[in-house]
């Protein structure tokens, strides 16, 4: 096997890699400070101003954009340029290109949040964005593909290591599901607006088609990636079994694309489509824990490390709730169990249940174990990660427990009868009765943003030691040349 | 199958790896979307619905852009609660012109598939302008500048044609307004027209007087015009209870 | 179009799409489980992440 010699930042372009990490974390704090804020409007509702800007309905997709596609989008970019380099051994394709990825993209984002709050939006859900910066997002993705195939293309190792596969399948996915399900027609071209190539029942299809695989592909397959990468290499072994995670890849692709429609239940899609897709939840059950084993088996044999290194507990954590929200889903999307839950707070806790626990806690780990190795220093604080581990897990399971007793309350409360076979509460009781819960979802979620912002902080920190560090490295050397 | 087969082939070959990954992606997608645009039975025959008038289909751009989707859902359920509290379950029929569809994924407020005509105009502005007014348990936010902006009428025949486009049958020549007189009755045709679009969106603002004051069209007007067509279009007395259960 | 009214019955779609899938993910997994052989050479990348490691084996945190 090729083993080149290890020359760090000549060999590499790691500038790309450092820019999209530290925009991964600027973009953390403010979607998840607005997703914070949105909570807190649902508590206490006085909180909308008055404002058509911060108003609920505007905001929200700042939120969902904002920790979607700017903290994970760029957590994605910065992990797959560091994972395809290091894994094929040979710099990316194009600087210049890659550049232009960071650049298309951040942009992409911060216009579409901008969008949103002054009233621009296609109102599809998680793909808000209108028609000329999905355009914009479009032509960046095609440059993301190329310099990701491009570099696997010169690679210097002869295979192409797993993570790299599902980054791949990421990235084609997205491109596919991006490009169908934002068909819509402009109302003119100076306009923002326009409006959907597809109608009722073929366009709820189409965006959940999407709105389901972005979860698919975008949040779960591309962190997958993340893990068959960093979690063997902080655990300091390699991944459990290569065979399963073959099994698992195809078996993943294959089968999540079906199951979109379980998210149109009972509505006035055809039964036929909604019963496919709930069996194809089931199924989903085995490739999801496959990946979840194989993470977690890394570990087997070095169990200590769960004590002593707070980074691999992050990863381990975050596995776990891969393992609970990968079982919840299928779950779910039984017909009998969605009956209830669809339309309640049971919903909006499954998908923080995989965002907070599984995505950010891997997105942490990864992030914890890169950025040292990018500045050639150590984390600043190894305190800080300690608590931001705790602050996190407390945040998230708050948030969880909320979710879940206002979702399923919410869920009978609709559905109870009195003696007389009438409606035992009107809607409003139930938008009372779930006051508590949404106070206790907005602290849940502060107690995340608390540790989201020390991480910032620690961060920040480790970038200016690691700075200093290379400046006295730099003034050794030179002394040195000096004397000699 | 060649007996041969190496998956090295696919790990050591990016295009055969890419091919072959988008093949398994496909497939879901294909299977399950492409049929929807096929089968007759995906809508039922229903009468009644019929496009937007301008003036819906400017307040109906108000609903989304204030994000209204995101705590109202339009698709009623066919379960008795469901009935009892909103009334018939949603038929595809009825979200045929729908540009795009607004089913919604969450009821932190009420479902809206059939809120039209449940409550009067001056409920509904009040209620719009200040929720905890009328519901003192709502955690809805105030949309008073709804009642203060003007009506931005000016794209009107611009949106229209884009909807024309799409496929919603709004007439713009003499034969498509014929089509349509047949198909929805002279009043509605004459509403569907895009040259009249202006003028019939002026008309039913002044008409309806929606928001409380003739004096100018706000956007208040529109979305309460939107708001009271929501599921009025079918009259479901018409049908025997189970007429729509094989559509299913 | 007779073929899509075909995929549009769920009598065919459903063991269509059972069968599919599962003639597929028996090939998989018997091509990844069958043979020794084979199955020591696919562990074998389990070390790739490891090999451009000269500095990371001294300082792991």
């Amino acid at each position: 096997m090729a083993v080149t010699t290890y020359s760090g930042a000549e060999q590499y372009n790691f500038e790309i890699v450092k820019k999209f990490a530290v925009m991964s974390i600027v973009w953390a704090v403010i979607g998840m400070f607005v997703g914070v804020y949105i909570a807190s409007e649902l508590a206490w509702p006085f909180l909308n101003f008055d404002s058509p800007y911060i108003s609920f309905g505007r905001f929200r997709p700042v939120h969902t954009t904002s920790v979607i596609f700017g903290f994970g989008g760029s957590a994605l970019f910065a992990t797959s340029y560091y994972v395809v380099q290091r894994t094929c051994q040979t710099r990316l394709i194009s600087d210049g290109m890659a550049s232009f990825t960071f650049w298309g993209w951040m942009a992409a984002i911060a216009l579409a949040d901008i969008s949103y709050m002054l009233g621009h939006t296609q109102s599809r859900e998680y793909a808000e964005m209108e028609w000329p910066i999905d355009i914009l997002i479009e032509v960046v993705w095609v440059a993301y593909l190329a310099v990701f195939v491009g570099t696997i293309m010169r690679r210097k190792q002869p295979h192409i290591y797993v993570a790299n596969w599902f980054y791949l399948a990421f990235i084609l996915a997205t491109a596919l599901l991006h490009t169908f399900n934002n068909l819509a027609m402009p109302i003119n071209l100076f306009s923002m607006q326009s409006y959907s190539l597809f109608s009722g029942v073929q366009d709820a299809m189409t965006e959940w088609w999407y709105g389901h695989n972005a979860v698919g592909f975008f949040l779960t397959v591309a962190f997958l990636g993340m893990m068959y990468y960093f979690v063997p290499k902080q655990a300091g072994r390699p991944i459990y079994s290569y065979r399963l995670s073959i099994v698992h890849f195809w078996a993943l692709g294959f089968m999540y694309m079906w199951v979109g429609a379980h998210h149109l239940h009972w509505t006035a899609l055809p039964d036929w489509t909604s019963s496919l897709a709930a069996a194809f939840s089931i199924l989903l059950l085995m490739p999801s824990w496959g990946g979840m084993i194989n993470g977690i088996m890394t570990l087997s044999g070095a169990w200590d490390k769960l004590r002593t290194d707070p980074i691999m507990r992050f990863m381990i954590v975050a596995l776990s709730f891969y393992g609970m929200s990968t079982f919840e889903g299928p779950m779910m999307s039984l017909k009998e169990v969605n009956a209830l839950s669809h339309y309640t707070d049971w919903t909006v806790g499954h998908v923080h249940s995989g965002t907070l626990g599984w995505l950010s806690m891997i997105t942490f780990g990864s992030l914890y174990h890169m950025m040292p190795k990018l500045w050639e220093t150590k984390m600043y604080s190894r305190k800080l990660i300690e608590w931001h581990f705790w602050l996190a897990t407390i945040g998230i399971v708050l948030y969880i427990v909320a979710m879940w007793i206002s979702g399923i309350t919410q869920g009978l409360m609709w559905r109870a009868f009195d003696q007389f076979g009438n409606l035992q509460y009107s809607f409003v009781e139930s938008v009372a009765a779930m006051h508590p819960f949404y106070a206790m979802r907005a602290i849940g979620g502060m107690f995340f943003l608390v540790g989201m912002i020390m991480m910032a902080f620690n961060v920040f920190m480790t970038i200016r030691q690691g700075k200093r560090e290379s400046a006295e490295l730099e003034a050794k050397l030179a002394a040195k040349l000096a004397h000699a | 199958m060649n007996i041969n087969f190496k998956h090295e082939w696919i790990e050591t070959n990016i295009g055969l790896l890419a091919v072959l990954t988008m093949l398994a992606i496909s497939v879901g997608g294909l299977v399950e979307i492409a049929p929807l645009f096929f089968i007759n039975k995906t809508i039922e025959k229903v009468d009644g619905v019929r496009p937007y008038t301008p003036l819906e289909q400017r307040g109906r751009d108000i609903y989304q852009r204030e994000g209204c989707y995101l705590c109202h859902s339009q698709m009623i359920r066919p379960f008795r609660d469901e009935k009892l509290r909103y009334g018939h379950y949603s038929l595809a029929a009825e979200s045929q012109y729908d540009h795009p569809f607004q089913w919604g994924s969450k009821r932190t407020g009420p479902d809206l598939a059939r809120v039209g005509g449940k409550y009067s105009n001056e409920w509904q502005v009040q209620h719009l302008i200040a929720p905890r007014s009328m519901v003192p348990e709502s955690v809805m936010p105030n949309f008073p500048w709804l009642k203060t902006t003007l009506l931005d009428t000016s794209d009107i025949t611009d949106r229209m044609k884009a909807l024309r486009k799409v496929g919603v049958p709004y007439s713009l020549t003499d034969a498509e307004y014929k089509a349509n007189v047949d198909k929805f009755g002279e009043t509605v045709a004459k509403q569907l027209h895009i040259p009249n679009a202006q003028l019939s969106l002026i008309a039913q603002a002044n008409f309806g007087n929606y928001d409380g004051d003739r004096s100018n069209i706000t956007e208040m007007d529109a979305l309460v015009a939107y708001l009271q067509v929501l599921g009025t279009m079918v009259d479901f007395s018409k049908y025997k209870d189970d007429a729509f259960v094989n559509d299913r | 179009m007779d073929l899509l009214m075909w995929f549009s019955k769920p009598e065919n779609t459903k063991p269509l799409g059972l069968v599919i899938f599962f003639v597929t993910f028996i090939g998989i997994v018997i091509y990844a489980y069958g043979s020794k052989k084979r199955s020591a050479q696919l562990e074998s990348y389990r070390n790739i992440p490891f090999l451009d490691d000269q500095e990371d084996t001294k300082d792991k945190q």
